[in-house]
């Protein structure tokens, strides 16, 4: 181990350091519980800045750690999700009276997770990185007890995780049966009967991750039962590292050379059936918090449609993921501002009337999750759809742009709930987590107008 | 530098009207004329008016915007159309947020008729959605949800197929910049199925038979000055995209399909017109007579011969003029009987002449009598799809006596018989808001050159198709 394996593990190192820290500190040192979600978010924010430090090396420990521009923006992006997630749970904690250094200090562990995902060279570094990704989440699931269900939702979530996961190691021991190596990279010599399966399997256990349909039945129960900060990290920080790993894979099995079956067909039937269901599914919610957990599968599969046209589209994927990030976030942030955790969407007739320039954020953030201009939502959606046309999958497209149509429905049933007449729920004052709801939303509208800047850097991302 | 302009000026209105509450109305009013006087200054001046900027370069998308002859015709249009609505909305409840939601719709209008690149036109086509949908959900009568959310829905599915559209033209040509995708032509084999992704966010919000099932609900609910600029100028937008988009991209798709298309607006035409000789409401009734105008003007645009183009553009100025001065009347009707319903009023014209002759010449107007504008726009029209179209516009013609029926039908129950209601007549802050529309038809219906001349040829898509 060298200063500079030490260097490309940074941002994983940061955040692991974090967790370790504040779950010391808070034995020391009797503070504030606020505080402590300050700490981690402050560590967040470092492990996001210290992918600028160069490293002087692509690859670390043998090759198992790397670093290129898809690790590099997938932990910028992880550090800069988690700063925001843990901010909106500054005030949160408090109200809810949870245990704030467990709360910051368990989502830092699975940020760090999500980075080593990324960053993996080889299928155990990925399982490890997988491992340490949901662990901290079965947790955070089951940590709101007064919550109805939340016990149920942990346990279904971890035995489903652990199903997932045991799926995946099954899946590295058959490659490493077929090919003798752990290496992604070998993944591209696979042709035997027995290493495709190995294949499939790493597939679906990272389908699992990302919710994605037929392997979604987890998210909106344990969304809904988390503590709602969580519930915005898990949405964005999950999928990150499971796309990230997911195109991993892609890229290795459709390399140059590579003689493994083509995955982007079975990807695309995915990503559409997904479409279909998520949507449809969101279309009877009455709970806001279970719309949005659908509408976050929803997403997944815009994603999956990018990804099934292969690696070529990483820069429309990372684009995609930037956006859907500040949308996911300032959508679960402005529930942390309600003071019903799980409200219903009647529940917020009147919001327009109190809370005006809070309404307006959740216009702007609605009107990005369906993808209408200005916002950054319609230029992520066209740049996705463009990667799959480019891949000849027009009747991907086609599907597509009409989910969009089914999603617009339900966003605008939240959207004119707020502009209904009645008293509904009672909203709180100005906070720091109001702050990353208005920041989120200026984020989608500004990034919709002048995405130049954003699109420049994710051209350097691939998977 | 003009182009630009045209949408920034209406954004900064709509900015000025959030901090003013007082102010507001007037701020709307003085946008939509500085948006008439900057299209017409485009048009004197001759400056080059087209700018482009990078934006989304991996998205093959730029910002690029002109206005040309054609663009300022619909520019001039909305301006006027927008003033006065905006002056017709004088009972308005919130009137920061109405005010200003108004000037975010005049950007997006003036947006979608300057955009000169595929990605930036579908932002401003959509962008138009956002304000119509919180002003009519917000603003609009008892019917305002439904009709909003089927508005949307209808809307939103047409752009669905736009959306896939400018996807697969980016994908395959690498550009969405207008006149480059006129330089890099698809080949004419290949050019129906982008013709008709295209076509289905116009016809769906132009309405085209059978697409129009929104557009009767909509114009009841929709506040007055709404529906006034939905059916006088939104509605234009689609007649330009046809032009611009379908018809200067994709000139064989849309003569192979033309037979088709050309079909069901014939149909449109008469079927709004039978439908409405049975109205009751009058906002229904000027919804089907506006169905039936708008299909013959589709009609035009799908024989896609000069003339009919032409008059097309023509027919656009003079419904829109048209069909402001009928709302506009028939709500000040409404104000009198307290009742938007044709059996409650009856004989007005005695305690209300000033009205009944105002409408009487709206009304002739929409019939298409000579010497009112929308004679000049359907003559054109009908002359130039007869050349390619014969039995089609044979056909359309007919709806000339159906106009005849409806219209005089409208003007004798509402008007003369048997005096059923009474009111006092027209103040002069109302007939300040309907005069300058009823002397721009006229004027138009005198020198419709004023209005065909501005339209250069090479703003045509050039449509001499071989077949």
């Amino acid at each position: 181990m060298t200063a500079s394996d030490l260097l490309v593990a940074l941002p994983v190192l940061v955040l692991a350091a974090g967790a370790c820290l504040v779950l010391l500190g808070d034995l020391l040192v009797h503070a504030d519980g606020r505080a402590w979600a300050w700490v981690g978010a402050a560590f967040a924010l470092a492990a996001a800045v210290c992918t600028a430090i160069p490293a002087g090396a692509d690859a670390a420990f043998a090759g198992s750690v790397r670093r290129d521009g898809a690790s590099i923006f997938v932990a910028a992006l992880v550090g800069a999700t988690t700063a925001a997630a843990l901010l909106l749970a500054v005030g949160y904690v408090r109200r809810m009276a949870l245990p704030a250094a467990e709360v910051t200090a368990l989502t830092l562990f699975s940020a760090s997770g999500a980075v080593l995902m990324a960053s993996a060279g080889d299928l155990l570094v990925v399982f490890i990185g997988l491992e340490l990704l949901s662990l901290p989440l079965y947790a955070l699931t089951g940590l709101m007890h007064a919550a109805p269900h939340a016990d149920e939702s942990a346990l279904k979530y971890f035995l489903l995780g652990a199903a997932a996961s045991a799926v995946f190691a099954y899946g590295i021991a058959l490659v490493y049966a077929a090919t003798g190596s752990i290496s992604i990279g070998a993944l591209g010599g696979i042709s035997s009967p027995v290493g495709l399966a190995g294949i499939a399997l790493l597939l679906a256990g990272l389908a699992f991750k990302a919710a994605l349909v037929p392997f979604h039945f987890w998210a909106p129960d344990a969304y809904v039962s988390a503590p709602t900060p969580a519930t915005a990290f898990m949405a964005v920080v999950a999928k990150l590292g499971a796309f990230s790993a997911l195109l991993r894979v892609g890229a290795a099995i459709t390399g140059p050379g590579a003689v493994a079956v083509d995955w982007r067909a079975s990807v695309a039937v995915i990503a559409a059936v997904t479409l279909v269901l998520a949507n449809l599914a969101a279309l009877g919610q009455q709970s806001l918090k279970r719309l949005l957990a659908y509408s976050s599968i929803a997403h997944a599969g815009y994603i999956a449609v990018a990804a099934s046209a292969g690696v070529v589209a990483s820069a429309a994927i990372a684009f995609y993921l930037v956006v859907y990030a500040a949308l996911t976030l300032g959508a679960f942030g402005i529930i942390t501002l309600l003071e019903n955790d799980d409200p219903r969407i009647d529940d917020l007739h009147g919001l327009a009337r109190r809370r005006p320039l809070l309404v307006v954020a959740l216009g702007v953030i609605l009107l990005g999750l369906t993808g209408l201009p200005p916002t950054a939502g319609f230029l992520a959606k066209v740049y996705v759809f463009e990667a799959a046309m480019g891949a000849q999958l027009a009747w991907l497209v086609v599907l597509g742009v009409l989910a969009s149509v089914v999603s617009a429905a339900y966003y605008l049933r939240v959207l004119f709930a707020c502009l209904g007449e009645g008293e509904g729920e009672p909203a709180r004052g100005p906070s720091v987590g109001g702050s990353v709801v208005v920041i989120a939303a200026l984020a989608v509208l500004v990034l919709g107008i002048v995405p130049g800047p954003l699109l420049d850097a994710v051209q350097s991302v691939r998977f | 530098m003009i182009a630009s302009a045209l949408v920034v000026v209406p954004l900064v209105a709509a900015i000025l009207c959030v901090s003013a509450t007082r102010l507001a109305r007037p701020i709307a009013v003085v946008a939509s004329l500085a948006v008439v006087a900057l299209a017409l200054a485009a048009l004197i001046s001759g400056a080059p008016t087209s700018a482009s900027v990078a934006w989304a370069g991996p998205l093959h998308a730029g910002y690029s915007v002109a206005a040309d002859g054609l663009t300022v015709i619909f520019l001039a249009l909305g301006g006027v159309l927008f003033a006065i609505g905006a002056a017709a909305s004088s009972r308005v409840g919130h009137r920061r947020a109405y005010f200003a939601l108004w000037c975010l719709l005049i950007a997006a209008v003036d947006g979608v008729f300057v955009a000169r690149d595929l990605a930036l036109f579908f932002v401003f086509w959509e962008a138009m959605l956002i304000p119509l949908a919180i002003l009519m959900w917000q603003w609009g009568g008892p019917d305002r949800r439904g009709a909003t959310l089927r508005f949307l829905l209808y809307t939103m599915t047409g752009s669905a197929f736009l959306l896939a559209a400018i996807a697969a033209l980016a994908a395959s040509r690498g550009t969405l910049d207008l006149a480059e995708l006129a330089s890099r032509p698809v080949a004419a084999s290949g050019q129906l199925l982008p013709a008709m992704l295209l076509l289905a966010a116009f016809v769906v919000k132009l309405p085209l038979f059978p697409f129009h099932a929104w557009l009767p609900r909509a114009y009841v609910a929709a506040p007055i000055p709404v529906a006034l600029v939905l059916s006088g100028i939104v509605a234009k937008t689609a007649v330009y995209g046809i032009m611009r988009l379908c018809l200067g991209l994709f000139p064989d798709g849309m003569a192979t399909a033309a037979p088709v298309l050309v079909a069901l607006a014939a149909v449109g035409t008469l079927y709004g017109a039978l439908l409405a000789t049975r109205q009751d409401d009058l906002r229904r009734f000027i919804a089907f007579s506006s169905l039936s105008h708008l299909n013959l003007i589709g009609l035009a645009l799908f024989a896609a011969t000069a003339t009919s183009l032409r008059g097309a553009v023509l027919a656009s100025v003079s419904h829109g003029l048209v069909v402001a001065a009928l709302f506009l009347l028939v709500a000040m009707l409404a104000s009198r009987t307290s009742s938007f319903a044709l059996s409650r009023a009856g004989g007005l014209a005695a305690s209300t002449p000033v009205l009944a002759a105002f409408s009487t010449l709206a009304i002739v107007a929409a019939i298409g009598v000579p010497g009112t504008s929308g004679f000049a726009g359907e003559f054109t029209m009908l002359a130039g799809t007869f050349e390619r179209f014969p039995a089609a516009a044979s056909v359309a013609t007919l709806v000339v006596i159906l106009a005849a029926m409806y219209g005089l039908g409208m003007l004798r129950r509402a008007y003369h018989g048997p005096p059923l209601a009474a009111g006092v007549d027209l103040a002069w802050r109302e007939r300040l808001l309907v005069i300058p529309l009823l002397v721009l038809v006229i004027a138009v219906g005198v020198v419709p050159r004023v209005v065909s001349d501005r339209i250069p040829d090479d703003t045509l898509p050039s449509v001499e198709v071989t077949r």
